[in-house]
C-alpha cells in the first residue's frame, strides 16, 4: 500500500528522472532506518539476553575471576524452583502484586467513575492527581520512610490523630506485619493515577447513544452500570491490570528505598531478592538462571499484555 | 466449546492464542501460589511452553 | 453536548463526585506539599511532634545539600566571622563551610545522561517509526513487539549480563554507557510512540511532495517531520522523565564518576541519620521539573504511559 504511489510515479517516469525522483529504494530506507534501533537493541538487550542464558548453565562468581567456570547443566535452575526461599520470595511478591492490584482497580475507577461526572474544573483535579505517577519512585520512596517515623512522621501523625493510637506506638517500616503494607500504600498512592487514566479513558470511549437507548428502555442506573459500564470498560480494566501487574512484578527502586526488603526478608520480593544474589553474593550463574525465570515469565506476560492492547487499539 | 476444538484442529491463530495464554497464566499463579511446593517447582516449564507457544502460534492464520 | 441530554449527570451528583475528587486529589498532593515545605524548615522544626505546618522558613536544607561543612570552635569563628550569607546561616551550628557537595555534579549527570540519551533515543526512533509506518519491513509485526518486550524485562535481570559487558568494554560508571543503556530502554518507547503519531499523518502529504520532485528523504524530513513536530516534542519528554526517573541501573551500574541524582539523593546524611530539610531540598529541586513537564504534557499523558495504545 504504501510503495504504491512512488512505485507509480516511478513506473509513469523515464529512467533517470525516476531515480532523481525516488533517490534510494524505498526498500533500502527502510533498512537504514531500521537498522541503528535493530543493531543498539541486539547489542544491549539481546547479546546480554544471551550471554546471560549462557551463564545460567554455569557456576561463574564474578567476585572470583581465577576460578574455573564449569558447565552444570540444568542444575541451576532445578536448585531455584526447589528452594523455599525462592518460594517465599514469590509469594511476598504475590502479597504485594494482589493487593496493589486490587486496591488499584477499586480506587481507580471509582475516580474515574467520579470524574467522568463532568463536574466543573475536573481536568485541573485529574492532572493534580496523576503527579505522583510521574515523579521518580527511588526519591519518592526515600521521602516516605520520614514521612513513616514513629512519632515525628506525618502519616503516623495522621493515622493517630484519626484513630486515637499514639503515632509513636507503630512503625510501618520496622514492624514484621505492616512492613508489606508500608510499600502497598506509597505504590497504591503512586500508581492509582494510572489505573484511573485508563479507566477514564474507557469510559469515554462509550458512546452517549447507548445509556440514551438504555433510558429509553427504563433500565435502573444499577442496571446500565452492570451491563453497559463494566462490559465496555473492562478491556481497557484488563490492559491496566496487566501493565500494573508486569511492572509491580518487577518492582525494585521503591521497595529498595522504603524497606531494602525488611524487616528480616519480609518485604523481599522478587526483584531484591535477585539483586542480593547477584550483586552481594555474586553467585553470578545461579542468579542468571534466576534472571532467566523472570525473563520468561514477564515475556509471556508481556505477550498478552500486547494482546490485549491490540484488541483495545482495534476498537 | 467444538468451535474452539475446531479452531485448534484447523490450526487457527485465535484458539491457539487462547491457549497459550491460559497457559502462561496457569504458570504465573503456580509460580506465586503459596500453597503447594511442587507447583512452584514446575511452573517454570508450564510459563515456558505457553510461551513457546504464543510465539510460534501467533504466527498462524487468523 | 446539549443540556437537555437525559444522561447528563445532575447538578447534586456533580456537586458529590466533585469533593470527593478534590478530596482525594488533596490527600494524594499532601506528600508532595510535605517535601517542599520540609525543604525550607530547619532541622529542628523538621523533627518537631506534633509535625509543624507553620514554622520560619530558612534556606539551612539548600544550603546543606550544596555544601559541605566542618566543625570549629567558638573562638575560630569569633575571629572569622561569616562572609556570606549562607556562611551565616551555617556558622549558628558552629560550622564553617568547607567545599561544595556532590549534589551539583550528581544533578548535572542526570541532565547530560537524561538529555543525551533523549537526543538519541529520539532520533533513531523517529527513523524506525517512519520506516514502520511507512514501508513493508519484513516480520513487522515480530520486529515491533520485541522492541516492546525489551521494554518489559527486569533491569534488575538485564543488568547481570550488561554489568559484565560494560566491565570488559571500560563504560562502567561513564556517561557514555548510561546514555546508551538509556537509550535502548528508551527507544521502544519513542518507536511506539512515534509510529502512532506518525501514522496520523496523512500519506498523501508525500506522494504529493514525491510528484512534486522531492527525494524519500527529503519528503520525510520537509513535509512529515514538522507535522510530527507536537508528538516528536510529547514522546521526547517522556523520554526524558524516563531517564531522569530511573534509578535501578543508575545505582547497580553507576558509583561515582556518573552516578545521577535519583541513588545519591537518598544517601545524603547529616550529624545523625539523613538530614531531611536537605533530602527533601533535593527532592524538590529534582522533582519539580517534572512536575512542570506533567502538566505541560497533561492532554499526551495517557498515550504515553500506554505506548500509544490509549489515545483518550
Amino acid at each position: 500500500m504504501s510503495r504504491t504511489s512512488p512505485d507509480r510515479v516511478a513506473r509513469a517516469t523515464p529512467g533517470p528522472v525516476a531515480r532523481r525522483l525516488t533517490g534510494l529504494s524505498d526498500r533500502a530506507i527502510a533498512w537504514i532506518f531500521v537498522a541503528p534501533t535493530i543493531f543498539l537493541l541486539l547489542a544491549i538487550n539481546i547479546f546480554p539476553l544471551i550471554w546471560t542464558l549462557r551463564l545460567s548453565f554455569t557456576n561463574m562468581r564474578v567476585n572470583r575471576p581465577n576460578e574455573p567456570v564449569e558447565w552444570v547443566g540444568l542444575r541451576n535452575y532445578q536448585r531455584i524452583l526447589n528452594d523455599s526461599g525462592i518460594w517465599e520470595t514469590m509469594q511476598a511478591t504475590a502479597h504485594f502484586l494482589f493487593w496493589t492490584l486490587a486496591l488499584q482497580i477499586l480506587i481507580g475507577f471509582t475516580l474515574a467513575w467520579l470524574i467522568n461526572r463532568k463536574f466543573r474544573g475536573n481536568d485541573l483535579w485529574t492532572t493534580i492527581i496523576v503527579l505522583p505517577m510521574m515523579l521518580s519512585p527511588a526519591v519518592v520512596g526515600n521521602f516516605w520512610t520520614f514521612l513513616y517515623q514513629p512519632q515525628i512522621g506525618l502519616f503516623n501523625y495522621v493515622v493517630g490523630f484519626l484513630s486515637g493510637a499514639d503515632p509513636s506506638s507503630f512503625s510501618m517500616i520496622a514492624d514484621v506485619r505492616l512492613a508489606p503494607w508500608a510499600i502497598i500504600i506509597v505504590d497504591t498512592w503512586m500508581w492509582t493515577p494510572f489505573v484511573m487514566l485508563i479507566c477514564l479513558a474507557g469510559l469515554r470511549s462509550i458512546p452517549e447513544s447507548i445509556y440514551e437507548a438504555a433510558e429509553c428502555d427504563r433500565a435502573s442506573k444499577w442496571r446500565q452500570f452492570w451491563t453497559i459500564t463494566v462490559p465496555m470498560v473492562l478491556p481497557f480494566l484488563m490492559l491496566a491490570v496487566l501493565f500494573r501487574g508486569i511492572e509491580n512484578f518487577k518492582m525494585f527502586d521503591l521497595v529498595v528505598q522504603l524497606t531494602g526488603g525488611g524487616p528480616g526478608n519480609t518485604t523481599e520480593v522478587t526483584s531484591i531478592n535477585l539483586k542480593r544474589e547477584a550483586f552481594e553474593k555474586w553467585r553470578t550463574g545461579y542468579s542468571s538462571a534466576y534472571a532467566i525465570i523472570l525473563f520468561v515469565t514477564v515475556f509471556g506476560l508481556a505477550s498478552i499484555y500486547v494482546k490485549a492492547l491490540n484488541k483495545v487499539k482495534s476498537r | 466449546m467444538t468451535n474452539f476444538i475446531n479452531g485448534l484442529l484447523r490450526l487457527k491463530r485465535a484458539p491457539w492464542e487462547m491457549l497459550a495464554s491460559i497457559l502462561i497464566a496457569l504458570g504465573v499463579v503456580m509460580l506465586m501460589q503459596p500453597f503447594v511446593m511442587w507447583a512452584f517447582t514446575w511452573s517454570f516449564m508450564v510459563t515456558f511452553v505457553g510461551t513457546v507457544m504464543f510465539i510460534i502460534t501467533s504466527h498462524f492464520p487468523e | 453536548m446539549s443540556s437537555y441530554s437525559i444522561t447528563e449527570p445532575s447538578k447534586p451528583q456533580k456537586w458529590i463526585a466533585g469533593s470527593l475528587v478534590i478530596a482525594y486529589a488533596l490527600i494524594t498532593l499532601m506528600p508532595l506539599l510535605w517535601i517542599i515545605a520540609t525543604g525550607f524548615k530547619s532541622p529542628a522544626d523538621s523533627i518537631a511532634y506534633p509535625p509543624k505546618v507553620f514554622f520560619t522558613p530558612t534556606l539551612e536544607g539548600y544550603v546543606n545539600l550544596f555544601t559541605t561543612r566542618t566543625r570549629q570552635t567558638a573562638e575560630f569563628l569569633a575571629a572569622n566571622p561569616p562572609q556570606t550569607w549562607y556562611a551565616e546561616i551555617v556558622a549558628k551550628y558552629d560550622m564553617v563551610i568547607a567545599g561544595p557537595s556532590r549534589f551539583g555534579e550528581r544533578f548535572l549527570n542526570s541532565v547530560i545522561i537524561g538529555f543525551g540519551s533523549t537526543f538519541l533515543s529520539i532520533f533513531l526512533g523517529t527513523l524506525a517509526a517512519y520506516a514502520f509506518s511507512r514501508f513493508k519491513v519484513p516480520l513487522k509485526d515480530d520486529l515491533l513487539f520485541f522492541i516492546l518486550s525489551t521494554r518489559m524485562m527486569p533491569p534488575i535481570a538485564v543488568a547481570i549480563p550488561i554489568f559484565l559487558m560494560f566491565r570488559q568494554l571500560g563504560l562502567s560508571d561513564t556517561h557514555l554507557g548510561m546514555i546508551l543503556l538509556y537509550t535502548a530502554v528508551n527507544l521502544s518507547l519513542s518507536v511506539w510512540l512515534l509510529k502512532g503519531f506518525i501514522d496520523e499523518i496523512p500519506q498523501e502529504y508525500e506522494e504529493a511532495a514525491l510528484i512534486d520532485g522531492y527525494t524519500r528523504f527529503q519528503a520525510f524530513y520537509k513535509v512529515v517531520l514538522p507535522q510530527a513536530a507536537t508528538g516528536i516534542a510529547s514522546t521526547a519528554i517522556f523520554c526524558l522523565i524516563f531517564a531522569w526517573n530511573e534509578y535501578a541501573f543508575a545505582v547497580l551500574l553507576t558509583s561515582g564518576n556518573a552516578q545521577t541524582a535519583p541513588p545519591f539523593i537518598p544517601t545524603i546524611i547529616g550529624t545523625a541519620g539523613q538530614d531531611w530539610p536537605a533530602v527533601a531540598a533535593g527532592a524538590t529541586l529534582f522533582l519539580m521539573p517534572v512536575m512542570v513537564f506533567t502538566i505541560l504534557l497533561r492532554k499526551h499523558l495517557l498515550r504515553g504511559i500506554t505506548f500509544g495504545a490509549v489515545r483518550k
